[in-house]
């Protein structure tokens, strides 16, 4: 039945761009959206504040430190409402960065160091204590942990024929990924998603092609790549597994 | 006030590159573009976070 | 995942899924429509806004000889094997 083929054309450990052919839209979709909504992330919820001199207010430093992304395991080692606490102590002049957050679990860490959380001037001075909290996209954006993910078609480039001497010179703009003729694979950005550019003399003729999706997929660096698009289809695989056991009953 | 944490419109985190891109476009003269290129901020939403930002804080201090 | 039957006849199936949002249901009724035996699958499910029945409701008719409620099992294993595929391949290339 299903039979995929997973090409990977870009790829590190927080941005990748693949290509999945044989995927049905509904499932290429479902798939986009289970990464962006249902792939939990832990995110500062509750903060505890001692002292706050700074010039912000307490809500306000506590939606920056909300946004600041964890380091968060998804191997079972937390359940969801498990909570993580961090400590923050820093005493002007000095800037405060997300890098000393002191966190009572070594495997929830700010995944970036030196997001800046306030700047503090002389006296001035952030104590607080805060909880973060396993939370899912779909509740709130700070728990989401894929950034801008999606998919465009594949696009085949066909070349019909010689393009016409007196043609106008206008650009031919395509974006993605383009299949040639020859099977290859080309990022658009290479020849500035001009078509014009990579084939001048040509006539071409650009067709998508069905069931091939290339996916672009970032993480906030909560996790890497590969755990993200993981953990994205196994939630789908566990609520059709839950869905087939009620039925069974 | 505070450069932002995320992007607002993609949610990628910019506010880390922020004091790299102050010195260097801000307070020197580099061209922002190539700056932004390098920092590796890609998209025109996460790029305009960082372009457009005034940081307030020291305007502020004095009043609280 | 609370499931309410709302109407269940041999060849035709109209059940509640309570908790369950586009996500899962729109892969769910592309997997049926690719089952053998069933006929139609489709799925509707109303805004947050709207005040009323939220959660999705899915609605299948299957031909002669398959009993609905098989039918959306065979439609969960298809779900299944298509998650496992995909694991399977992306593993393969990563």
């Amino acid at each position: 039945m299903a039979d995929y083929d997973v090409t990977f054309i870009e790829r590190d450990d927080t941005e990748a761009r693949f290509l999945v052919r044989g995927v049905t839209p509904a499932f290429a979709n479902g798939i986009r959206r289970a990464m962006i909504a249902d792939v939990p992330t832990f995110s500062i919820d509750t903060v505890r504040f001692i002292e706050n001199s700074s010039v912000m207010f307490d809500e306000q430093l506590a939606l920056r430190l909300g946004l600041i992304p964890l380091t968060t395991p998804l191997g079972g080692e937390f359940d969801e409402d498990d909570t993580v606490t961090l400590a923050l102590d820093v005493e002007g002049p000095e800037t405060a960065y997300s890098g000393d957050l002191v966190s009572s679990d070594d495997m929830v860490q700010p995944a970036e160091e030196d997001v800046p959380i306030i700047d503090l001037k002389d006296g001035q001075r952030l104590e607080l204590e805060a909880d973060a909290v396993l939370g899912y996209g779909q509740d709130h954006a700070k728990h989401q942990g894929g950034v801008a993910v999606g998919y465009r078609h594949l696009q085949r480039v066909e070349v019909v024929g010689d393009r016409d001497e007196f043609r106008d010179d206008e650009p031919e703009i395509v974006r993605g990924v383009i299949e040639t003729e020859g099977g290859e694979l080309v990022p658009t950005e290479e020849f500035d998603n001009d078509l014009t550019e990579r084939y001048p003399d040509s006539e071409v003729e650009v067709h998508d092609v069905e069931n091939a999706f290339v996916f672009d997929v970032e993480t906030d660096g909560s996790f890497d790549v590969d755990t993200l698009v993981q953990a994205g289809i196994d939630s789908i695989r566990g609520r059709a597994e839950e869905l087939k056991e009620a039925v069974q009953l | 006030m505070m450069v932002p944490v995320r992007c607002f419109t993609c949610g990628n985190v910019i506010g880390g590159e922020w004091e790299e891109f102050k010195e260097r476009a801000r307070e020197g003269d580099e061209d922002p573009e190539e700056v932004l290129d390098e920092l590796g901020v890609e998209r025109h939403c996460c790029r305009r976070m960082l372009v457009s930002h005034e940081d307030l804080v020291d305007v502020v201090a004095p009043y609280q | 995942m609370d499931l309410r039957v709302i109407e269940k006849e041999d060849n035709a199936l109209s059940i509640e899924i309570a908790g369950e949002d586009h996500t899962f249901m729109n892969v769910l009724k592309g997997a049926l429509l690719e089952t053998d035996g069933v006929a139609a699958a489709t799925y509707d499910m109303n805004p947050e806004q709207s005040g009323g029945q939220t959660d999705p409701v899915l609605t299948i008719k299957t031909e002669d000889g398959t009993d609905a409620l098989d039918a959306l099992e065979a439609g969960t294993d298809r779900v299944i094997e298509k998650t496992d595929a995909l694991t399977e391949a992306y593993e393969s290339a990563a």
